[in-house]
């Protein structure tokens, strides 16, 4: 078997349907537009910008169409983790054991076949979640973003990407359904997310832990994996639709990111990170409106 | 009320168990090193294996088997220094050539149409060599003396054995013809003829060795 695969390699049976990242972040109904996930009419119309900066709509149960956008979310949830699974079981493949920049340590790869056993819960969990919700599996499409991040070929870089960034991430997700799960009334959906939760702080402790030993001697390469990180956590701020603002689509879980070893200093610039992907998502607004009201 | 100044024998009636062991710290921590290298190998491909297995529940099979192995081979791991191995690496060898080729031809199939492959290799060859290889270990070590190492090949064969059930049913439901009972012998018979000359997983003798004796002390 070959090291180092490539999202082209990932398996899958008929029903997936593959779409890439733009795609999906440039779906109308991910966008706020008319039709926008988890907003009504009325409610875009009175929200301005706010709506159509998001890249998620807010979820909130009483929305008119919030059941398609927890539908949407729980696929795209359930694909993630496939490949968060993929990813971490990767990781246990794709490297020699030892100290080197292109090796791994033995306790490493012990990490990650724990976090593939997490990962195969959570795609139990969430494929019982989509189904219960009336979705089937290829109902939405699937972008391999996650994936891509854990192809890196510096094992340092993939804990970065995944266990930081978009494990992080999923720690924000987890947390927005939670409450979702409790406001709509939905008892089993609070229950798992509240599960999947503590599992994947887990995973995000393993990334810190695993960037403070790898790096003690070697600062470059640590600036290295936390600037791959930033990147990430950008562009998948869902076009700042990640923040601390109380009606944001998705809220930064500021605890369970301390608990997962995150310094207040680093949830901030997550927060400033955001903060700039809204700024340039309301820009490219800004000129597409100018380029409509030209033409 | 029972008298608390009653002597008492040190083994319950029950406890039957003796002290003479067939293997000596040598040959123990030789036999664990090797169990150690196979975990390692094993859940290494079932983690490089999940991406590549288009069949969801097998995906997630693999995924949740990945770590049971990755915990066998961190027991092995942590035993090994109670057995005057202060550099567990040392003895975390391969019992001969011919596993390593053993391991090497498992771990070959890569295509997403090579799933039964993939499973036969693991669940019809290696792992009912690793159950056959653990239980003679159980059987013939001290059972006072070596209590860890006990310990710790219960745990492994509880989860080889619910594991091997598991494999065995994903490949059951994965036959569906007679080209398809073909493939699965033909896989099986491969590896076994390798699995035979390296002698089982802890290599000749993993699962004892029969003593025949010879004519001459037959009739003395």
């Amino acid at each position: 078997m070959k090291r180092h695969l490539s999202v082209e390699d990932l398996a899958r049976d008929g029903r997936f349907v593959r779409v890439n990242i733009e795609d999906r972040m440039n779906d109308p109904r991910n966008l706020g537009g008319p039709g926008a996930y988890g907003r009504d009419a009325a409610e875009q119309a009175d929200d301005g910008d706010r709506a159509a900066r998001r890249g998620l709509g807010r979820m909130t149960p009483d929305a008119p169409n919030a059941p398609d956008a927890a539908r949407s979310l729980m696929h795209g949830i359930f694909v993630g983790e496939i490949q968060a699974l993929e990813g971490a079981g990767r990781t246990c493949y794709d490297f020699d054991l030892g100290e080197g920049p292109e090796e791994v340590p033995y306790a490493l790869k012990l990490d990650m076949a724990r976090q593939c056993w997490d990962e195969s819960r959570h795609c139990e969990i969430s494929v019982k979640l989509t189904e219960s919700m009336g979705t089937e599996i290829g109902e939405f499409g699937e972008s391999p973003f996650l994936f891509q991040a854990a192809c890196n070929p510096d094992a340092l870089l993939r804990l970065a990407g995944v266990n930081r960034a978009l494990e992080g991430l999923a720690i924000d997700v987890f947390h927005t359904m939670r409450e979702f799960g409790d406001k709509s009334g939905d008892p089993v959906l609070e229950f798992c997310e509240d599960w999947m939760l503590a599992d994947e702080v887990t995973h995000v402790k393993m990334g810190s832990d695993w960037m403070r030993k790898l790096t003690v001697d070697d600062p470059e390469r640590r600036a290295r994996a936390l600037e791959f990180q930033s990147v990430v956590d950008k562009l998948f701020s869902l076009g700042g639709g990640r923040s601390d603002d109380e009606d944001s689509p998705i809220r930064l879980a500021r605890r369970f990111r301390q608990m997962a070893g995150f310094t207040d200093e680093e949830i901030d610039q997550i927060a400033d990170v955001s903060r700039e992907a809204r700024e340039e998502a309301d820009n490219r607004l800004a000129a597409r409106r100018a380029t409509a009201t030209a033409g | 009320m029972p008298d608390p100044k009653k002597a008492r024998p040190p083994f319950a009636p029950w406890d039957r168990r003796e002290l003479p062991g067939s293997f000596s710290v040598e040959e123990t921590a030789r036999r664990v090193g090797n169990y150690k290298w196979v975990e390692m190998r094993l859940f290494e491909a079932l983690g490089g294996w999940v991406a590549t297995v288009p069949e969801l529940d097998v995906k997630l099979r693999l995924g949740t088997h990945c770590y049971k192995h990755a915990w066998h081979s961190e027991l092995w791991h942590k035993r090994l220094p109670e057995l005057r191995e202060m550099n567990p690496d040392r003895l975390t060898l391969p019992a001969n050539d011919a596993m390593v080729e053993f391991m090497d031809a498992m771990t070959a199939p890569e295509g997403e149409d090579k799933t039964l492959e993939k499973l036969v290799g693991v669940y019809r060859v290696l792992i009912p060599h690793k159950i056959a290889a653990y239980t003679y270990h159980l059987n013939n070590t001290s059972t006072i003396t070596d209590a860890p190492t006990i310990r710790s090949l219960k745990l492994a064969l509880n989860d080889e054995l619910d594991d091997w059930r598991d494999g065995e049913m994903l490949i059951q439901s994965m036959i569906e013809n007679e080209e398809d009972v073909r493939r699965a012998a033909d896989r099986q018979a491969e590896l076994e003829a390798i699995m035979v000359r390296a002698g089982g997983i802890a290599g000749p003798g993993s699962i004892g060795t029969e003593e025949v004796p010879s004519a001459v002390e037959a009739s003395a």
